[in-house]
């Protein structure tokens, strides 16, 4: 079982930070100056649990999540089931045959360039403000920070939430967008659990001892960018 | 008439700027033989011997000369020392600057301040790496202490607004004087952390000690036959008053013998005769 996956899927409620690192100082006359550090600008979610999960279905996720333990990551993906889908969804007008051609011509600091584009309208919207974009297999998305539409020319141009962290060559390589994107995270503070003794169940027409699983903390996902 | 005085950093409301680290480490503890250059690989000659340098890829014979080895030759007496660089960056990505590419070195945690003054200044620094693996203290330990007196220039290289390296300008040069290594280990977190110090070039030669010592020993240290000095022993504790009668005479214990050569660049005597 994917312990990570499986969190998601049941949690309560997600935060998202992918704020940069920065520093600002105020002028005499209250001029901000802000000090920018070039990271590779990880995702973090943080993770709220509910208590209702029962042990007694919950096992595995318990062993997935003490085999993972603060090391390992795993990649997740939030088209994973119905509930969450909505999630990061796609907002452009492309259908999924459109934006299956188009291919990526270079990508340098946060300017993704596209090509291969698909024959529609110049006035196609291809990406939203907070559309995910994944290239290729790589589980490490951007976001474009604009509205891109597909004007007239063979290529366009994306401002991405951060600059490329990949260090593979990314030129010819496919993408993905919306809720299909996958994100490598792993959960430094993996948080332990309490069992509380309670929601007895059924099992084979006897009463089975159970209990509901308390974890110790919301669990912080963070991107796992050293390999990307 | 008055003038303005120009904002700061040319009215740069936003500046993204990363730090770019280079050693230059020179393995003089295990020179190699001429015959046993690597093609490719990097040396200093540390002995001339009867290798013909030029035609392994250097400029000339001279021994300190740096040079790329494009060939090697047995049986020739020179040895060379192999010049490792380590070139990492708190940048997101590689970046290139001056030729070297500079590894986005995760585990560099900090930089320590540079102290930038109108006249040349003396101030040191250090560098913080930090690796989880080890990998980091397992590169400093296999250099086998010879990071100490490693070559250390420190950049910082500016972004432009699509986070392009846009340029870089050096900000520090100097010398690893020192390095330490210490482990914390809280509950089950494990931190590693090497920290370098740094002096720079100023630092060095204020504390160098060069020259030679005005006596006979050192002084045919240079040349064998040089007499100049001879008299020297002779003459130490004497006062002169030239044009005048002496009308004292000073006699020190120490001085006559030489038992005090080597001691830093010697003493100054009474009238600034230098004494050994």
């Amino acid at each position: 079982m994917a312990g990570l996956q499986t969190i998601i899927n049941k949690c309560n409620a997600i935060s998202i930070d992918r704020r940069k690192v920065a520093g600002i100082q105020f002028t005499r006359n209250e001029i901000p100056r802000v000090s920018l550090t070039p990271t590779k600008n990880p995702w973090r979610f943080t993770l709220k649990m509910p208590a209702s999960l029962s042990y007694y279905t919950n096992r595995d996720l318990l062993e997935a999540l003490d085999t993972m333990d603060v090391v390992s990551p795993e990649i997740i993906t939030f088209s994973d089931n119905a509930c969450l889908s909505w999630i990061f969804k796609y907002q452009g007008q492309l259908s999924l045959t459109q934006r299956n051609q188009i291919t990526v011509q270079s990508f340098v600091g946060n300017q993704l360039v596209l090509t291969n584009l698909p024959i529609v309208s110049s006035g196609t919207v291809m990406v939203e403000p907070n559309d995910v974009i994944q290239l290729g297999n790589y589980p490490y998305p951007f976001t474009s920070t604009t509205r891109i539409t597909r004007g007239l020319g063979s290529t366009v141009t994306v401002t991405t939430n951060r600059p490329n962290i990949l260090t593979v060559n990314v030129i010819g390589l496919g993408i993905t967008v919306g809720n299909a994107c996958e994100w490598n995270m792993f959960c430094p503070n993996m948080p332990t659990y309490t069992l509380v003794p309670g929601a007895y169940t059924r099992a084979n027409g006897t009463v089975v001892n159970n209990a509901l699983i308390e974890f110790s903390n919301d669990f912080q996902l963070y991107e796992f960018v050293g390999t990307a | 008439m008055s003038t303005s005085i120009p904002a700061v950093a040319n009215n740069k409301a936003n500046v993204t700027s990363a730090e770019f680290v280079q050693l230059v480490i020179y393995n003089n503890y295990l020179p190699t033989d001429a015959g046993n250059l690597t093609v490719g690989q990097e040396y200093i000659i540390k002995t001339t011997g009867n290798t013909a340098w030029t035609t392994l890829g250097a400029t000339s014979n001279v021994s300190g000369t740096i040079f790329t080895a494009n060939a090697n030759v047995a049986n020739t007496s020179g040895t060379a020392d192999e010049i490792e660089y380590l070139s990492f960056s708190s940048a997101y990505t590689n970046e290139t600057i001056g030729g070297n590419v500079y590894t986005p070195l995760g585990g560099l945690l900090n930089v320590g301040v540079q102290q930038r003054s109108i006249r040349v200044s003396s101030a040191d620094t250090s560098i913080s790496i930090s690796g989880v693996s080890g990998n980091n203290i397992y590169e400093i330990l296999e250099s086998q202490g010879q990071i100490r007196g490693s070559l250390v220039k420190i950049f910082r290289g500016f972004y432009n607004n699509n986070m392009v390296l846009s340029n870089a300008v050096l900000r520090f040069t100097g010398i690893v004087t020192n390095y330490g290594i210490s482990e914390e280990r809280e509950d089950r977190l494990d931190n590693y952390t090497i920290t370098i110090d740094c002096s720079s070039y100023k630092s060095v030669l204020e504390n160098r000690i060069a020259g030679r010592k005005t006596n006979k020993k050192s002084w045919q240290f240079f040349d064998s036959t040089d007499s100049s000095m001879n008299n020297v022993t002779s003459l130490a504790g004497f006062t002169f008053d030239f044009g005048v009668d002496p009308k004292t005479r000073t006699t020190i214990p120490s001085a006559g013998n030489g038992a005090s050569a080597g001691g830093a660049g010697g003493k100054v005597g009474p009238r600034g005769i230098q004494r050994d």
